[in-house]
C-alpha cells in the first residue's frame, strides 16, 4: 500500500440544528484499499459520506484531494473530479436504458452530434465486460431489481474514472450469490487502484473484504486501524463503546394483564411470521439493524398496510385493524420513524399539528369541540415544554427534538393504550431526549404499553422491559430486559441467518 | 384554534389591500360612478355562480388535488334539473342532488382508492359529464322538463325576488360561504387540510383519509350543482355549456386567493377576495373600454403574478 | 371497496402495446362491421380533422415527458391563425406564416422560461398563457373571424398527395424527425432523464433548465404547425377557435401511455391516442349512435388506459420489494 493518502480528512466537524453530528473526525483513504466506515446508526457515518460526496459543507475541517486543500465542495465538482457516492436510494434515470444511464450527461456523439448509439452500448458492454458481469444493456433500469440497479450505479461511478467510490451499504438487498458477485468487482477495482470506502453493518462482509477499518460512535472518531488487529466482538465493544454500565429504570412489577397478542404477522417482502405478546404497563424495545422490518411491523400492527397472514388480538378479542383511524379508535397509536415526512405537517402551526389524532378522536360529533382540544393540547404543549413557547408558529421552524415532542403529544392527546414508538428520539438533542423518556415512563406507569423501535442500544436497554430483536423480517431472539447488554443485542442482530455469508 | 385553520390574517389583509387598491382605482377613473351601491351590487350579483363554484374548487385544492370537472357538473346540473320539472319540486332537488353526489363519489373514489391523479381522472369526468348533459338534453339548451313541464317559479325568481331586499341568489351564495366556513371546522372539513399537507402523516395519526377525500369530491359536486341550478335561475333555461368558463376561472379565483396548488393552503375568505378582485378587474377593464377581446390576457397576467408572488413568498 | 383485485385482470392485457392493440381491434372491427367507415370520405375526413390535434398532442407530449402540462396550445391555435390571417392580407403569404410561427413560439418561449426559472406550477404558468393567447388573439383580431383571401394558402388545407392529405403527410414528416430526435439527439433523451429523475438528470450534468425550456418551446412550436393547418383547412382565422384542443391532446398523450409524472410517453402512442379518439368519433357518426357519446367514451377510454399504467407500475414496484426474497 502507498504511504501517502490520496483522500485526507482533517478534523471535520458538522452540526445539524445545534445537535453535533461530527466532531474532529479524521479520515484517510489509501489507493487501492477497501476502508470499512462502522457505526451504530446516527454515528454520523452518512454525515461524513456525504460531505465526501460534496452533498453537505463541512462547519469546518480541511479536505486535501489530489495535492489540493479545499473547505469544500460541490457534487459536480466531487463527479468531475473522481469522486462518486452509491447510495441505497439510486439515482439511475428509471425510464431509460442501462447503457444510456452509463454514459447519461456525456454520451458520445458522432460527427452528425447525434448520440452514437453503438458507441453508448458498446461503452456500456465493455465497463460490464472490465467488471466481469453480464447484463442486457438495452433494459430498461426501471425493470430491473434493486440490486441489480446497485451494480448499474457502480458501473456508472466507474465510467467516469472514478477514484474514490463510496458504497452505502451495498448487500442490503443482495442475495448471496449478488454479493458473492460485488465482492469479485471490489477485488478487481482494488487492483486497478480505486480507494473504496465501504458502509456495511453486516460484520461478516466487512472481515471477508475489508483492508482497514474506521470506526465511528456518536460522532466521534474512536479508532482507525488494520483489519486484522479486531475480531468481531472487539469491533461490536468498539461500536458500541461504553464500559459504563447503563443504569436501568427500574420499574413496577409488569402487570401480568395481556393487552395485544400478535401471531404469525406476515407480509411479503417485509415480515414474516411474526408473534409476540405485550403485557399491559411494558415497554417493549424491539432492536435490530436498518432494514430488519420493524418499522414494517409497526404499520402493519397500525392497520397502515395490509396483513397477508396473521391475526392480532387486542385486549383479549381477535381484532382486524382497517386503518390507522380504526387503530387510533380502538386506542393504538404511532409516532413513525421519518418525522419529516409522515410525522409532522411542515407548513402547519404547531397546535394544529398536535390536535390531529385528538380531533380523530372525536370524529363523530358533527361539530368539533375546538375550545376542550385547544385547552387539552395548549395543556400538553407545556407539559411537554416544546420550545420555543410559541404554538402558533408553523412547526418546521422548530428543532427536531421539540418537533418529536410535539409529534409525540399528538399521539398523546388521543388518549391510547399502545403507543408504538418508532426511533423515537433520533435526531433529538440530549435534552428533549430525556424530557421524551420521562414522557415514556410516565405513560407506562399508568398502566399503559409501548412498542419501542429503537436502533439507539443505550435507549433500548436503558427503557425497555423486554426485547425483541428483529432480523431479515423475523424474530431473531428475546432478551428479559435485566439481562440486556448491548453485545447481546447486537450479536442477535448481526447474526441471525448471517452465517450463510460466511459460509 | 380557529386562528390556524383558516389563516394567516396578512394575507388575508394584503388580499383586500390589493381589492381596495382595485377598487380606489376604478372609483377614481369613473368619478365615483363604481361606487354607487348598484354598481357594487351588481359587480356581486355577476359573480354568484362563480363564487360557488369556486368554493368547491377550493375544497379540493386544499386537499392537494385539482378539479377539471367543476364546468361540466354545472352545465349537467342545470340540464338534469330542467329536464326534471315536471316531477313534485322536493323530488326535482333530491333527484338532482343523488346523481351529483354519485358522480363527485366517483371521483372521490377513483382518486382516493384507486389512486389515479386527480387531474385525470377529472378531466376524463369531465368529458363523461359533459357528454351526458348532451346525451340527457339533446345536445342542446332545454327550457322545459320532459313532458313539458315549466321551469320553477322559485328558481326562476332567484335573482328577482327578494328577502329583506337582498336577492335569493346573493343568500344562497352567502349560505354556501358560511357552510363551507362551517364545514372547515368540522373533523372532516379540516382533515382537509390535513391530508393536503401531508397524507402520510395524516394517515398515521388516524386520519380517515379515504372518508375525507371522498367526502371532499362530494361536496365540490354538490356546490356545482347549486352553482348550475343559479345559473338556471339566472338565465331560463339549462344549457350543458353553461360552466365552459367555470373550471379555469374557478381554478384562478382560488390561487390568487392564496391557495396553493400543492395542497394544504388556501381559505374561504382569500376564495371570495380572488373571486371579488377578478369580478372588479373585469368591471375596471370594461371601464377603460379596454375591449373585451384582451381581457382573458390580462387576467392570464394577474394570476401569473399572483401566483408568482405566492411561490416567492414560500421561497424566502 | 378499495382494493384494485377488480382491476387485475386489465393486467394481462394492458402492457406497452396495449393501446396500439387496442386501436387495431377497433379499426378492425369498424373496416368490417361499420358501413361506410372505410369509405374515401370517411378517411379523409378522419384524417383532415385529427391531423390538427394530432400536431398539439405530440408537442404536449414534449411537455408531458419532462413532467410538466402546457394548458394554453387551444387559444394558440387560435392566435397562430389569427397572426396568419391578418398577416396574409399585409404581408404575403411566406412572411405571414413565420411571423404566426414564431409569434406563437415566442409565448412557448415564456412559459419555458417561467417553467424553467421560477417555482411556479406548470399548470398555472400555461393556464395564465392560455388567457395571455386568447386576449392576444381576439385583440389583434377585434374579436372577429379574419377571412384569408390568398387562394394558394387555403387550397393547401385541402391539397392531396398520393391520396394523402398534406397535413398528414407533413404530420408524418414531423413524426419521423421527432422519433429520431428522441431517440438519437442528446437533447430528446434528456427530455426523458429529467422527467424521469430530474435530480439525477441535474447530476449528470444536464442542463434540466434548458430541456424544460426546449420542451415546452417545442410544443409551442407544433402548435403552431396545427393552427396553420386549421386556418388552411378553415380559409380564415378565428380568435375564438381551438377551445379546449389541449384538453383534447393531453387526453390523448396519456391514452396513448404517457404520465403526468413524466418520463413515460412516446410518439407512436400519442399519435394512436390521437387516432383512437378520432376513429371511435366516426363509428359513432357512422353507426348512428348520438354523437354526444363521444365524451363519455372519450372519459372512460381515459380512466382506463391509466388505471391500467397505475396498476402495471404497482406490479413492478412490488416485484423490486420481492426481489432478496425470492
Amino acid at each position: 500500500m502507498n504511504t501517502e493518502p490520496i483522500y485526507k480528512l482533517e478534523k471535520i466537524n458538522k452540526s445539524f440544528s445545534g445537535v453535533k453530528v461530527l466532531n474532529n473526525v479524521d479520515l484517510k483513504l489509501f489507493k487501492g484499499e477497501v476502508h470499512c466506515l462502522m457505526g451504530e446508526n446516527g454515528a454520523g457515518k452518512s454525515t461524513l459520506i456525504k460531505i465526501i460526496s460534496g452533498s453537505y459543507t463541512a462547519d469546518n475541517g480541511t479536505i486535501y484531494y489530489q495535492d489540493n486543500q479545499y473547505n469544500a465542495y460541490s457534487p459536480r465538482w466531487a463527479h468531475n473530479h473522481g469522486i462518486n457516492a452509491i447510495y441505497q436510494e439510486i439515482d439511475l434515470v428509471p425510464h431509460l436504458s442501462v447503457a444510456e444511464n452509463i454514459s447519461l450527461g456525456s454520451e458520445p456523439t458522432t460527427k452528425m452530434k447525434s448520440i452514437d448509439k453503438k458507441a453508448v452500448r458498446q461503452k456500456a458492454i465493455n465497463v460490464f465486460a472490465d467488471m466481469g458481469i453480464q447484463i442486457d444493456v438495452n433494459e430498461e433500469v426501471g425493470k430491473l431489481t434493486v440490486a441489480v440497479q446497485q451494480l448499474v450505479a457502480i458501473a456508472r461511478a466507474l465510467s467516469f474514472n472514478s477514484k474514490i467510490l463510496i458504497l452505502d451499504e451495498p448487500t442490503s438487498v443482495f442475495t448471496n450469490k449478488e454479493i458473492d458477485l460485488l465482492f469479485h468487482l471490489i477485488n478487481k477495482l482494488k487492483s486497478q487502484d480505486i480507494a473504496i470506502l465501504y458502509i456495511s453493518h453486516h460484520i461478516e462482509e466487512i472481515f471477508k473484504i475489508g483492508d482497514r477499518i474506521t470506526i465511528l460512535r456518536d460522532g466521534n472518531l474512536i479508532r482507525t486501524g488494520m483489519i486484522h488487529e479486531f475480531d468481531k466482538d472487539s469491533l461490536i465493544r468498539a461500536m458500541v463503546g461504553r464500559d459504563v454500565h447503563i443504569s436501568r429504570k427500574t420499574s413496577k412489577e409488569i402487570n401480568a394483564e395481556e393487552i395485544l397478542k400478535v401471531v404469525g404477522l406476515t407480509r411479503r417482502g417485509a415480515v414474516s411470521d411474526i408473534s409476540f405478546n405485550l403485557y399491559k404497563g411494558e415497554i417493549l424495545g424491539i432492536g435490530g439493524l436498518v432494514g430488519a422490518g420493524r418499522t414494517e411491523m409497526g404499520r402493519l400492527i397500525m392497520g397502515a398496510d395490509k396483513i397477508e397472514k396473521g391475526q392480532i388480538f387486542y385486549k383479549g378479542k381477535q381484532t382486524k385493524i382497517k386503518s390507522p383511524n380504526n387503530a387510533l379508535k380502538m386506542g393504538i397509536g404511532i409516532v413513525p420513524e421519518d418525522r419529516k415526512g409522515e410525522g409532522i405537517i411542515a407548513e402547519r402551526s404547531v397546535i394544529e399539528n398536535m390536535a390531529y389524532s385528538a380531533i380523530v378522536k372525536e370524529e363523530k360529533r358533527s361539530i368539533v369541540p375546538w375550545k376542550k382540544i385547544k385547552e387539552e393540547v395548549l395543556q400538553r404543549f407545556k407539559s411537554l415544554n416544546v420550545q420555543p413557547q410559541r404554538p402558533d408558529k408553523s412547526i418546521k421552524l422548530l428543532s427536531g427534538g421539540n418537533q418529536q415532542k410535539a409529534v409525540l403529544g399528538k399521539i398523546l392527546n388521543a388518549d391510547c393504550d399502545v403507543l408504538i414508538l418508532d426511533e423515537p428520539t433520533r435526531g433529538v438533542d440530549v435534552g428533549a431526549r430525556e424530557e421524551i423518556y420521562r414522557v415514556i415512563q410516565d405513560f407506562k406507569n399508568n398502566g399503559k404499553s409501548i412498542i419501542m423501535i429503537s436502533s439507539d442500544l443505550i435507549e433500548l436497554i436503558s427503557q425497555s422491559d423486554r426485547i425483541l430483536v428483529m432480523a431479515k423480517g423475523k424474530i431473531a431472539g428475546e432478551i428479559a430486559g435485566e439481562e440486556a447488554t448491548e453485545e447481546k443485542v447486537l450479536s442477535l442482530a448481526f447474526n441471525f441467518g448471517g452465517a450463510e455469508i460466511v459460509s | 384554534m380557529n386562528k390556524n385553520l383558516s389563516v394567516n390574517m396578512k394575507d388575508l389583509l394584503k388580499l383586500i389591500g390589493v381589492l381596495l387598491i382595485l377598487i380606489s382605482f376604478a372609483a377614481i377613473l369613473s368619478k365615483g360612478v363604481f361606487l354607487r351601491p348598484i354598481n357594487l351590487f351588481n359587480i356581486t350579483i355577476q359573480n354568484l355562480i362563480l363564487m360557488i363554484a369556486a368554493l368547491g374548487q377550493l375544497l379540493i385544492i386544499i386537499s392537494g388535488g385539482i378539479d377539471l370537472s367543476v364546468g361540466s357538473i354545472v352545465g349537467f346540473s342545470g340540464v338534469l334539473f330542467v329536464l326534471l320539472q315536471d316531477m313534485t319540486e322536493p323530488l326535482t332537488y333530491i333527484i338532482a342532488l343523488m346523481v351529483v353526489i354519485i358522480i363527485g363519489g366517483i371521483s372521490g373514489v377513483l382518486v382516493t382508492c384507486v389512486k389515479l391523479p386527480s387531474f385525470v381522472v377529472t378531466m376524463a369526468m369531465s368529458y363523461i359529464v359533459f357528454s351526458l348533459a348532451k346525451i340527457i338534453g339533446g345536445g342542446a339548451s332545454v327550457y322545459t322538463g320532459i313532458s313539458g313541464g315549466e321551469i320553477s317559479a322559485t328558481v326562476l325568481s332567484l335573482y328577482k325576488s327578494h328577502f329583506l331586499g337582498l336577492p335569493y341568489a346573493l343568500i344562497i351564495a352567502v349560505l354556501c360561504i358560511i357552510g363551507v366556513s362551517l364545514y372547515f371546522r368540522t373533523s372532516m372539513g379540516h382533515f382537509i387540510y390535513t391530508i393536503g399537507g401531508n397524507e402520510k402523516t395524516a394517515l398515521l395519526s388516524g386520519v380517515p383519509v379515504v372518508r375525507v377525500r371522498i367526502s371532499a369530491y362530494i361536496l365540490a359536486a354538490i356546490l356545482a350543482s347549486i352553482a348550475g341550478i343559479m345559473f338556471v335561475g339566472r338565465v331560463g333555461l339549462g344549457d350543458p355549456q353553461a360552466g365552459d368558463l367555470l373550471t379555469l376561472d374557478s381554478i384562478a379565483a382560488v390561487t390568487v386567493g392564496g391557495a396553493s396548488l400543492s395542497g394544504g393552503v388556501g381559505t374561504v375568505a382569500g376564495t371570495v377576495m380572488g373571486v371579488l378582485i377578478l369580478g372588479v378587474l373585469n368591471n375596471i377593464l370594461n371601464m377603460l373600454n379596454v375591449s373585451p377581446s384582451i381581457q382573458p390576457a390580462v387576467k392570464g397576467i394577474i394570476i401569473l403574478l399572483a401566483v408568482y408572488l405566492n411561490s416567492r413568498k414560500n421561497r424566502s | 371497496m378499495c382494493r384494485n383485485h377488480s382491476l387485475k385482470t386489465f393486467r394481462e392485457g394492458f402492457n406497452k402495446y396495449s393501446i396500439l392493440i387496442v386501436l387495431s381491434i377497433i379499426i378492425l372491427y369498424a373496416l368490417f362491421f361499420v358501413p361506410h367507415f372505410a369509405s374515401r370520405i370517411n378517411l379523409m375526413a378522419i384524417m383532415f380533422q385529427y391531423s390538427i390535434i394530432a400536431f398539439l398532442a405530440l408537442g404536449q407530449m414534449l411537455v408531458v415527458l419532462t413532467g410538466g402540462i402546457d394548458l394554453s396550445q387551444g387559444s394558440l391555435v387560435a392566435l397562430t391563425s389569427i397572426i396568419a390571417a391578418v398577416a396574409m392580407s399585409h404581408f404575403g403569404l411566406v412572411p405571414a406564416l413565420l411571423l404566426a410561427v414564431i409569434g406563437c413560439t415566442l409565448l412557448g418561449i415564456t412559459s419555458g422560461t417561467l417553467v424553467a426559472y421560477t417555482k411556479m406550477p406548470p399548470f398555472i404558468i400555461t393556464l395564465g398563457m392560455l388567457g395571455i393567447g386568447r386576449g392576444l388573439a381576439k385583440f389583434i383580431a377585434n374579436a372577429k373571424p379574419v377571412p384569408i383571401q390568398d387562394p394558394f394558402f387555403r387550397s393547401l388545407g385541402r391539397k392531396v398527395i398520393f391520396g394523402i392529405p398534406l397535413s398528414v403527410i407533413l404530420l408524418l414528416i414531423v413524426c419521423v424527425v421527432l422519433v429520431w430526435f428522441l431517440r438519437n439527439r442528446r437533447l430528446g433523451r434528456y427530455i426523458y432523464a429529467v422527467g424521469s429523475n430530474e435530480e439525477s438528470a441535474r447530476l449528470s450534468g444536464i442542463n434540466t433548465k434548458k430541456v424544460k425550456l426546449f420542451a415546452y418551446s417545442m410544443s409551442a412550436l407544433l402548435t403552431s404547425i396545427g393552427g396553420l393547418v386549421w386556418a388552411a383547412r378553415l380559409g380564415s382565422g378565428s380568435p375564438i377557435g381551438g377551445a379546449n384542443y389541449e384538453m383534447e391532446s393531453i387526453a390523448a398523450v396519456i391514452v396513448g401511455g404517457g404520465s403526468l409524472s413524466g418520463g413515460k410517453g412516446s410518439v407512436t402512442g400519442t399519435i394512436a391516442g390521437v387516432l383512437l379518439f378520432g376513429v371511435i368519433n366516426s363509428i359513432l357518426n357512422l353507426s348512428g349512435i348520438s354523437p354526444f357519446w363521444q365524451g363519455a367514451i372519450k372519459g372512460v377510454f381515459i380512466l382506463l388506459a391509466v388505471a391500467a399504467s397505475q396498476i402495471h407500475s404497482k406490479k413492478n414496484v412490488s416485484m423490486e420489494r420481492w426481489a432478496e426474497n425470492e
